[in-house]
């Protein structure tokens, strides 16, 4: 559950960096932000790969779409920036399907996001999957939670504690369909107008060809991260969530708000990003011929599509 | 001459002495004078440093006084000139830095030197020359240039060379830009004396040192599609003796050396050099910490030696699969990796060099220590470049610091490190037991002192 955390404590502070690197002076340090990317990537592994149940991030219960990123940041020519997916959105109001979900324990929590083994890649409507990935959360539940206040099992050993809301993500079906096409999921309606979106669906350990070291890095940071992550921050971390799910959930909502921003920044202005690269306009062309790899954000919190796709975005961060 | 530190008693380290030379005021703005290289000529006699104000000042050692022999000259400001200027790439929207990254001497070859200062896009090579008289005496001129009536002119006389006051002149005599994308990193010269490597995040080109207009490149790492981007070139340098041989440094932690005679771009090492990681210490931040900072190579070009965030370690050319000597800098770091990628720091360049008879390496850590590793004895000195030394001929008090349990007496705890005091350019002299450290805006010069 640290772990969990940490990870998306990691996640946020890398997401900062990268945006902060677009304005500072010299241009964007290739080396810098691939080093964080790199990190984030890591981050990420250990964020999606934990099996533990319920973990949420909680958020206000907002507005459905994301704030446009103030104008200031956005560069003359990049496509306006549309409510973003991904991490870290701010969940709308409950939609009506949830309430039919059983709740097995009396905490505030919403349904976890699927687990996506090896996956059937839930298609058709949004509550069929949603539905699906919640029986499967439960059956990860049940085994492996021994009760409210135990410590989720499995190989994590995440202690549980009031966690972060995580929302489903209500991309339209179409975009399920076809997973690699580019735009099918316009941003608009995928950014959870409907529903809230998806914090970042797990994805298996190894991701694609582009994982480096994949098995130092997908398998290790299940057990691994906490040598990396500084034992002071623990305890401070430990105490958070002590009270409860009310200040837990107000930490988290800063933290994903922070997050929601960066993702929106980065996910409408991706070819941005890459028309900014100093190898100009080859990058571009590059960027835009691997587009239907290159996860819009709206296709992030698609359920296994997404899953296939949010490996290109994330190296596409990499790819000033 | 050559030295080592001597062995066995553990009440014989040398001891350094030194004082702290603060040749800029702050500027308003307060960053510009942050140092960013150091570098001694090849005799030593000359010390150039760069600054993110894109300055460069060079010092000049003393004549060494007769009388008092144990003392080696001091080191006084000897030239300062603006190297380069902040520029703006109109075509890309992008601010080009003045921070000087690199200066690299050229050998002496009469009675002017040489040197190459680059930023971020462009080298320069500068001619620092003395002018100690001046012609005096002209017909058709005053003294002060105005042009005499032509009608008061009723001899002539010889114009002569009098005596002046010592001036410095800085001229760039050649300008090396538009040839690099990226960043550049490194510049080495050959051994060759007549070309030179530039390096960037992805490519090294190899210059002559005449030639302006083109260079060729010499290693290319860009991958085809930007997106597969997985490690960046960090620094690269040429062998002190083989002409042909150079090494670049990754930000993966390997090294590669080429061979320019195998072929005209050297994309396919002659030599990998990599130590396998230790699955044990593996960690968000492994990437971070195992991207190589530094390269330099020993001056017999046996050995090389690489910098990492948290190590030093010592390659002997003929053994790629390990190092043959690791030294720990400041392992009591690796559990703060977190707030140390949070703060930047774990992104912090430090640099690493070696003495004149490569038995001892020195690099920088925080907290404005410094640390020596003595090859031959295995045994290492830290100490601290700060204003309670800046007295002069004070000797230099080893420091400790205590990782974990009991703090001794005059310990110091890793959380009480300043993190924004770091030591990431050093320089040794050499020939002599002269280092200078650069701290963020001080440089200190210290000697050893001979008993």
């Amino acid at each position: 559950m640290e772990f969990k955390l940490e990870a998306h404590r990691i996640v946020s502070i890398s997401l900062g960096k990268i945006y902060n690197s677009r304005v500072q002076r010299g241009g964007i340090k290739l080396h810098k932000n691939l080093l964080v990317s790199l990190v984030l990537r890591s981050a990420r592994q250990v964020y999606l790969s934990d099996p533990c149940p319920g973990l949420y991030l909680a958020g206000p219960a907002g507005s459905p779409a994301m704030p446009p990123p103030p104008p200031q940041q956005q560069q003359p020519g990049e496509p306006a920036a549309g409510p973003p997916a991904g991490w870290g959105e701010p969940p709308p109001p409950p939609p009506p399907a949830r309430a039919a979900w059983p709740e097995p324990e009396p905490q505030p929590e919403r349904p976890a996001a699927p687990v996506t083994g090896a996956g059937d890649a839930p298609r058709g409507g949004e509550v069929e999957a949603a539905e699906a990935a919640w029986r499967r959360v439960e059956g990860a539940r049940e085994a492996a939670e021994g009760g409210a206040a135990g410590p989720a099992g499995g190989s994590d050993g995440f202690p549980e504690g009031p966690r972060g809301t995580r929302r489903q993500c209500g991309c339209p079906p179409g975009a399920e369909d076809r997973p690699g096409a580019p735009g099918a999921c316009p941003r608009l309606a995928c950014c959870c107008a409907p529903r809230p979106a998806e914090d970042e669906p797990p994805a298996p350990p190894a991701v694609g060809p582009r994982k480096r070291g994949a098995a130092g890095v997908g398998g290790g940071p299940a057990g691994g991260p906490a040598s990396g992550s500084s034992p002071l921050k623990k305890p401070r971390r430990n105490s958070e969530e002590q009270p409860g799910g009310a200040a837990a959930a107000a930490e988290e909502e800063m933290e994903t708000g922070n997050v929601a921003n960066l993702i929106s920044i980065f996910g409408s202005s991706f070819s941005g990003l890459l028309r900014k690269s100093p190898g100009g306009g080859r990058e571009e062309a590059e960027g835009e011929e691997s587009g239907a790899e290159a996860a819009e954000p709206g296709q992030i919190c698609c359920d296994k599509p997404v899953l296939r796709d949010m490996n290109p975005w994330s190296t596409a961060i990499v790819a000033f | 001459m050559p030295y080592s530190m001597p062995s066995g008693k553990e009440n014989v380290q040398r001891v350094w002495k030194g004082d702290r030379k603060k040749w800029l005021e702050p500027t308003p703005q307060g960053t510009a004078d942050i140092i960013s290289t150091v570098e001694f000529n090849h005799s030593g006699e000359l010390l150039a440093t760069g600054d993110k104000g894109g300055r460069v000042v060079i010092f000049q050692q003393e004549q060494e006084n007769k009388i008092q022999s144990h003392s080696r000259g001091e080191y006084n400001v000897y030239s300062t000139f603006q190297s380069h200027e902040p520029e703006f790439d109109y075509l890309k929207s992008l601010e080009i830095e003045e921070k000087i990254n690199k200066i690299r001497w050229l050998p002496q070859k009469n009675a002017a030197q040489f040197l190459l200062s680059t930023n971020d896009k462009t080298i320069k090579l500068w001619k620092i020359s003395e002018r100690d008289k001046r012609p005096e005496g002209y017909n058709l001129k005053e003294e002060d240039g105005r042009y005499r009536d032509p009608t008061t002119v009723t001899t002539l006389r010889v114009p002569v060379f009098r005596p002046m006051d010592l001036m410095v002149e800085a001229s760039p005599r050649r300008i090396f830009a538009n040839a690099h994308t990226y960043h550049i990193n490194s510049i080495s010269i050959n051994s060759d004396y007549e070309t030179y490597l530039s390096a960037d995040d992805l490519r090294i080109n190899l210059w002559h040192l005449e030639i302006t207009d083109r260079s060729f490149n010499i290693v290319d790492i860009k991958p085809a599609n930007m997106e597969e981007l997985t490690e960046v070139i960090t620094a690269a340098e040429f062998h002190p003796n083989s002409c042909n041989t150079f090494v670049y440094s990754s930000s993966k932690g390997t090294i590669r050396l080429c061979d320019m005679r195998a072929s005209a771009l050297c994309d396919r090492h002659s030599k990998l050099f990599e130590e396998p990681e230790d699955p044990s210490n593996r960690s968000f931040f492994s990437e971070i910490i195992s991207s190589i900072s530094d390269v330099k190579f020993s001056h017999s070009g046996r050995y090389m030696m690489t910098r990492d965030y948290l190590s030093v370690k010592i390659w002997d050319l003929n053994m790629e699969n390990r190092p043959v000597e690791t030294y720990q800098v400041h392992e009591y770091l690796r559990s703060k990796l977190c707030s140390l990628y949070e703060n930047d720091c774990i992104f912090d360049k430090f640099e690493c060099c070696w003495n004149g008879s490569d038995s001892v390496v020195m690099t920088g850590s925080y907290n404005n220590f410094f640390r020596m590793f003595d090859r031959n004895t295995k045994r290492d000195i830290t100490l601290e470049a700060s204003r309670e030394n800046n007295k002069p001929r004070t000797v230099l008090k080893p420091r400790k610091v205590c990782a974990s349990g009991k703090r001794k007496k005059d310990e110091i705890s890793v959380d009480s490190l300043d993190f924004n005091k770091k030591i990431l350019h050093t320089a040794w002299h050499p020939k002599e037991n002269i280092i200078a450290v650069a701290t963020t805006n001080n440089l200190y010069i210290f000697q050893d002192k001979v008993n």
